[in-house]
């Protein structure tokens, strides 16, 4: 019903008067609203997907066999979402335990990797020592972990752990080391002129600037870390995402791996947007914001007078 | 009172061929309420005298004393950026060179910054700041410690001539409130003359060439007659030792 009414508008045909003026109006829209703009390509993608389907049904008919619609995805869903499923575990069931080892594998890495990029950015041989398997880690697929752990582990917790830990440390020894090496050193000079004891300058110069390289890896490590636990339970779980994933994909319904997919989609900005951004726009507070900037720039030819007018205000 | 001895001083940098000498048998006494300012071409020794000065380097050969009524002088430092922790506010900035916590320690550093007339803007982040109230803050922070004596290397190079101007005049203010001794490094003549009640000049290898005293009265307009005609003999003074160099 949505679809035959606003099928002109985007195959962009000779739309009816109002709705044309509601085109001319809507760039500027977009433009001011950002809001606008990230709601509306997800609706433009549906309206795609579903036309799509429909010109592909035109011409093979057994597509909607294989071929789920937006509709039929959002059904299955919805269903899981209310625990109404044919799966052995329901989404939050799965979920949980999924979460469960991506963050003991995620509290791992990140120990780990922090205690080795600290070393590694400190000293000279121990980064030679250890660089060129950090490569190694970096390059090799997290598919190949998962299938590897999943022969020495079978089927319990310890392959996905494990092949989250290794997907996600390299990321953490990288970003940490080169924290080390970019810390302050004129700060450090000054806290010492200073004669600022040492706890004091680790705690308030040393580890302040270490965040972003500490955000950083974790945001890496999480995210290449989810992606490698999902193949390991594929191959090596018996419940978590990864199973369930395959489970439907066993089944052969098409729109239960879709669902699936799309649920990972969501959890994973779910957990960007309520976990990772509250502690990092908290813990990155002294930074000037964009808008700052943008104004810094766009009075770029006021600065020089700036302390004038600051002295003639007083 | 604070009082700076340095007693044949002499620094070198290298071994052998590469050997560099970059001060050269400097003899100096610096006391009381004085503004000095350090001044000379680039390569002339001033900045490795001002490490010396603040421990950061250690003299070849030769003593340097600084001492406040017979015990150890306490120092403060003003950089050439002003090096404050971006992640700490104003306020935390001055509190973190702090020996203590205490509602004494925290009004002595609101005074300070009502000095440098950011009192209002304690709970700002440096980022949020021009670079003129970063130097500012920066210049807070050095007499917040209430220090004998305040090094300050090259404060306001990097600032706008017009700021650069606004805050030589606060500094000015704030010696002469404070009774502190400040010793200053600039490459800038007009700076020196305008600030300082006696001028050092060194020549390249780290020679202390002149020792000028500037006995005018304060504040100083650089368009006055006398203020010109001293800045000229400064500025005369390092031709003749560009001329010896070249």
């Amino acid at each position: 019903m949505t679809v035959t009414e606003t099928r002109p508008t985007a195959a962009g045909g000779s739309p009816p008067p109002n709705p044309a003026q509601r085109l001319t109006a809507l760039p500027a829209k977009i433009a001011k609203s950002p809001l606008l703009a990230r709601v509306l390509f997800p609706v433009f993608l549906f309206l795609v997907w579903e036309l799509s389907l429909i010109a592909v049904e035109e011409i093979w008919p057994f597509a909607v066999d294989v071929l789920p619609t937006p509709s039929e995805v959002g059904a299955f869903m919805w269903d899981e979402f209310i625990t109404d499923t044919l799966a052995r575990k329901n989404l939050y069931e799965t979920f949980f335990i999924s979460l469960r080892r991506l963050m003991s594998g995620f509290a791992i890495a990140m120990v780990l990797g922090t205690a080795m990029g600290l070393a590694m950015g400190l000293s000279r041989a121990t980064n030679a020592f250890c660089h060129d398997w950090t490569m190694a880690i970096l390059a090799m697929p997290a598919l190949a972990w998962a299938l590897f752990n999943s022969i020495i582990f079978g089927f319990d917790d310890r392959g996905p752990i494990l092949t989250v830990i290794l997907a996600g440390i390299p990321f953490v020894i990288v970003n940490v080391r080169e924290g080390v090496r970019n810390t302050p050193r004129e700060l450090f000079d000054m806290a010492r002129s200073f004669q600022v004891p040492q706890s004091k300058v680790i705690r308030h110069v040393l580890v302040p600037s270490l965040m972003p390289f500490m955000f950083a890896a974790a945001r890496y490590c999480f995210s290449i870390g989810w992606k490698g636990l999902v193949i390991a339970e594929v191959f090596g779980g018996q419940d978590g995402a990864g199973w369930t994933i395959k489970f439907w994909y066993d089944a052969h319904r098409a729109h239960g791996v879709v669902g699936y997919a799309a649920f990972f989609v969501i959890f994973a900005i779910l957990f960007e947007r309520l976990v990772f951004e509250p502690i990092s726009r908290r813990a990155f507070r002294w930074r000037p914001q964009l808008q700052t900037e943008v104004v810094e720039e766009a009075f770029g030819e006021h600065h020089e007078h700036y302390g004038e007018e600051e002295t003639a205000r007083r | 009172m604070a009082e700076i001895r340095i007693k044949n001083l002499h620094k070198e940098f290298g071994v052998g061929s590469d050997k560099v000498v970059a001060l050269e048998d400097v003899n100096l006494d610096i006391t009381g309420h004085s503004f000095v300012s350090i001044v000379g071409p680039s390569g002339c020794g001033k900045s490795t005298l001002l490490n010396i000065l603040t421990g950061i380097e250690t003299p070849t050969n030769g003593t340097v004393e600084i001492t406040s009524d017979g015990h150890v002088a306490a120092p403060g430092y003003v950089f050439q950026a002003a090096r404050l922790l971006p992640w700490r506010t104003v306020t935390d900035n001055l509190m973190f060179v702090q020996e203590d916590r205490s509602d004494d320690t925290k009004k002595r550093c609101q005074r300070y910054l009502e000095m440098v007339q950011l009192g209002d803007k304690g709970d700002k982040f440096p980022g949020e700041l021009s670079g003129g109230m970063q130097q500012r803050v920066g210049i807070a922070r050095a007499f917040s410690i209430e220090p004998d004596v305040l090094f300050m290397d090259e404060p306001f190079s990097h600032l706008d001539a017009i700021t650069a101007r606004a805050l030589r005049r606060e500094l000015h203010h704030m010696w002469d409130e404070t009774k502190k001794m400040v010793v200053f490094v600039t490459h800038d003549v007009g700076e020196a003359v305008e600030l300082s009640n006696r001028i050092l000049v060194f020549a390249k290898g780290g020679r202390l060439e002149d020792d000028i005293q500037i006995d005018l009265p304060f504040p100083r307009d650089p368009a006055d007659d006398e203020v010109a005609v001293a800045k000229a003999h400064v500025l005369r003074k390092f031709e003749e030792l560009d001329l010896l160099a070249s």
